[in-house]
């Protein structure tokens, strides 16, 4: 993958001669292996819907779940190493609950982030008393979609612990074309409802198999409802209301799956 | 009692003792606190004292903690220094960690888990915070020395506190009065309130007197003003 | 220091750790220290016609003050006032008691009561007492061997001194004293002094307040007992009206009670036949 690949890419806390730390950007990587998981924010509320990979017939949906709450007010997207995401998500519920019972007052989205990011790059810490180690960075990436005094807020964040608030963001299998998707599709007015009908077009467009209510999470956050997950009838209706993919439109997106499809030979992520 | 010189003569020794680890001085002073619908308004004497001797006169015990929250408090002194420096420090704390400064009902909230993290060795400090909400209405909280926190319109706390409450209720809670209309209390009068209350407070608490620090605080910012009270 | 913040919490169950300890010095001549809380400024002084006693007038219970403008100086005779400090009852009913004592000292004697006799008096009964009273006296008067001041505390000693101090406030008075008081002062500079103790009991010391009271004592003429010589310190003045509109309390009960008005006629009262005892016989 690297031309330059050396003995440097072994120690998480070791900089290549170029400045580079391997070990995070292999984990950076390691999400564009992950399920496609697209958010939009918008002015009336924050969408997140997420692509579940159903490998097998005999397995069971519902016990796939890739947006979980973190707080009444947040709700969190992730992809890539799902294992590793449950301690990212654990860490940002009890961030949430201490900022609550410290200050009586919801966490903002933004201290949300930054708290996680926090955990994130504690990886090669040794020398603190924290007792152990970690072994290697998240292999996660994590989007943050809530309701604060700011209203509607959407934050992502990498393995690298570096996080960006986003009108729109994809992450993911899927995340180049649908982030060049969300690029021509978002406008500051855009209505929620526009931003789930959207959200689900373009994964549709990038995911592998066929869009339907068994292998799609959504997720609003809304200043009235707070955290909103759609159920399968719901998402049904919302499916149904999508026009048939063309083809024709951008050659990038269809590129982009077929480049995809080829990576994920390499290694399954659930 | 049992009379120990009665029946053990050989014990009956004129001021047997015991000494035991006394950590807490009181050091007196009251405060008073009044909102209203767009202000808060408190108040603190200034007399220092221990037992029956002042250390000073002029020991101002309200803190601005920011511009739209006035901490008082009084009782151990040595403790109200170390808990109003680290209340400043979480302040500044967290304007770093979340970019924004603090609102009141945070200060609140955040002063009674300071309180109840040390439960079993407790700050004797009576706490009365006044200031302004997230929607500019004014607030006061008030505290027992291990975080219980309550907030209401008015409030007395410190050695005066028990014998000026129920005048307060009175004049502002309207309590035990009949034929009497609620209405939100004028800033003039509040503060007039204020004064009057001290005045009486020094007539009987030995350990009110000397001055009143008074600190409003509105949207425009916060005012100071001085009282003098009875020095004896 | 206990208060309604730190409360004192007394220890369960007896401890008896020192009592041995504290005995055997006790016999070796080291008594343990006694303290008197006493929350009050008296003092006492002579000048060159007399004595003058100065009190202040607060009253108080712990931390409340009880008493505004209560009398600290307590007449023995009519050539010796006594000023008390400590419980209250106990100064108020040990003065009376002596007083009356005195009195019929003088109607048997059938002079003026020398102040010896006074202290005497006092200082037999606190030590009687050993120390369960708790007075501590500054008596002054003057009788034909001239002006005489003493201190008596709760436990029956005596000092004679040409000016004292007791009470909480002592410290305080006493170094105004120190610092001003000189033999052969006039009227006005004793009053001004005593004046001045007082003042700083009153000012410097919590268990001391309100108003100077003075007494005057001279061989010449008849003691002027001076209440109120200086209203200190004044009343803030309230800027509120609190009286309350009429109707504002409650009537919790109402009960009626309907008086049946009957009119009686009195007619002249007629003799009773009454016939007296003794007429029987």
């Amino acid at each position: 993958m690297f031309l330059t690949r050396s003995e440097y890419d072994r120690g998480v806390n070791t900089f290549s001669p170029e400045g580079r730390l391997f070990q995070v950007e292999y984990a950076i990587e390691a999400i564009k292996l992950g399920s496609t998981a697209i958010g939009i924010c918008t002015s009336e509320g924050v969408v997140l819907a997420v692509e579940k990979r159903i490998t097998s017939p005999l397995m069971e949906p519902t016990t796939i779940e890739k947006i979980v709450e973190v707080d009444r007010h947040i709700a969190c997207a992730v992809s890539g190493l799902m294992a590793d995401s449950r301690t990212l998500v654990e860490r940002a519920r009890v961030e949430c609950q201490n900022h609550w019972f410290v200050y009586n007052e919801r966490m903002s989205v933004e201290s949300c982030a930054q708290a996680v990011s926090n955990l994130a790059i504690q990886f090669g810490d040794s020398d603190d008393d924290s007792g152990t180690a970690m072994s290697r960075p998240f292999g996660v990436a994590v989007m943050f979609a809530g309701i604060d005094e700011k209203g509607p807020q959407l934050f992502h964040m990498d393995p690298s612990g570096t996080f960006v608030q986003y009108d729109a963001k994809a992450i993911g299998s899927g995340s180049e074309g649908a982030q060049q998707s969300l690029k021509e599709v978002y406008h500051k007015s855009m209505t929620l409802k526009e931003a789930i009908k959207s959200a689900l077009t373009i994964l549709k467009q990038v995911m592998e198999e066929k869009l339907s209510e068994n292998n799609v999470e959504v997720v609003t956050m809304t200043p009235g409802s707070m955290f909103h997950m759609f159920t399968r009838e719901q998402l049904a209706e919302m499916i149904a209301a999508i026009p048939e993919l063309q083809w024709t439109d951008s050659s990038s997106s269809r590129n982009t799956i077929q480049d995809l499809s080829k990576l994920r030979l390499g290694r399954q992520t659930v | 009692m049992l009379s120990v010189g009665g029946n053990f003569p050989e014990y009956a020794v004129p001021g047997a003792k015991q000494v035991r680890f006394e950590p807490y001085a009181d050091n007196g002073g009251s405060i008073v606190a009044i909102a209203g619908d767009d202000f808060a308004v408190i108040g603190a004497d200034t007399r220092l004292s221990t037992g029956f001797s002042i250390y000073t006169r002029e020991q101002k015990k309200l803190f601005k903690l920011s511009d739209k929250t006035v901490l008082g408090a009084t009782g151990c002194w040595c403790d109200t220094l170390t808990l109003t420096r680290l209340l400043s420090a979480r302040m500044q704390m967290y304007e770093h960690e979340h970019n924004k400064s603090m609102s009141t009902p945070a200060v609140a909230q955040m002063l009674s888990t300071m309180l109840y993290y040390k439960r079993f060795f407790p700050y004797y400090v009576s706490n009365v915070l006044a200031g302004l909400d997230a929607d500019g209405k004014g607030c006061v909280y008030s505290y027992d020395p291990i975080g219980h926190c309550e907030r209401s319109n008015y409030r007395a706390g410190g050695s005066a506190g028990a014998q000026l409450q129920p005048l307060l209720d009175n004049q502002i809670g309207l309590k035990n009065m009949q034929n009497v209309t609620e209405a939100p209390i004028p800033k003039e009068k509040a503060l007039a309130l204020l004064k009057d209350v001290f005045i009486s407070a020094a007539e009987r608490d030995i350990y009110t007197g000397d001055c009143i620090y008074i600190l409003i605080i509105t949207a425009s910012g916060i005012q100071e003003e001085k009282f003098e009270l009875r020095k004896d | 220091m206990a208060s309604i913040l730190v409360p004192e919490v007394p220890a369960p169950g007896f401890s008896f750790e020192n009592c041995q300890r504290n005995a055997f010095l006790a016999n070796k001549g080291f008594p343990a220290p006694t303290a008197t809380k006493t929350g009050t400024t008296i003092v006492g002084i002579i000048f060159a016609d007399g004595v003058i006693l100065g009190a202040d007038t607060r009253a108080t219970e712990n931390t409340v003050v009880s008493d505004k403008n209560c009398q600290k100086i307590h007449y023995l005779a009519g050539n010796m006032y006594c000023c008390g400090a400590g419980t209250a009852a106990d100064t108020e009913m040990t003065t009376q008691t002596v007083a009356s004592q005195l009195e019929l000292q003088r109607l048997h004697t059938g002079r003026t009561v020398p102040v010896e006799t006074a202290a005497t008096l006092l200082k037999r009964m606190l030590f009687r007492y050993q120390g369960y009273i708790g007075a501590a006296l500054v008596l002054g008067g003057v009788d034909r061997t001239g002006p005489h001041i003493y201190c008596i505390y709760p436990h029956g000693s005596v000092d004679k001194l040409p000016y004292a101090t007791m009470g909480s406030g002592s410290l305080a008075a006493m170094a105004v004293f120190e610092a001003g008081w000189k033999p052969n002062m006039n009227e006005e500079e004793g009053k001004k002094l005593v004046r001045d103790a007082i003042a700083a009991g009153i000012f410097n010391d919590l268990g001391s307040g309100s108003n100077v009271d003075l007494c005057v004592i001279c061989g010449t003429g008849p003691a002027q007992y001076l209440r109120t010589y200086e209203e200190a310190n004044v009343k803030g003045r309230k800027q509120g009206s609190y009286r309350y509109a009429l109707g504002t309390t409650a009537v919790l009960k109402q009960r009626v009670i309907p008086l049946e008005v009957t009119s009686v006629n009195i007619c002249c009262p007629q003799p009773m036949e009454v016939e007296p005892s003794h007429s029987r016989r």
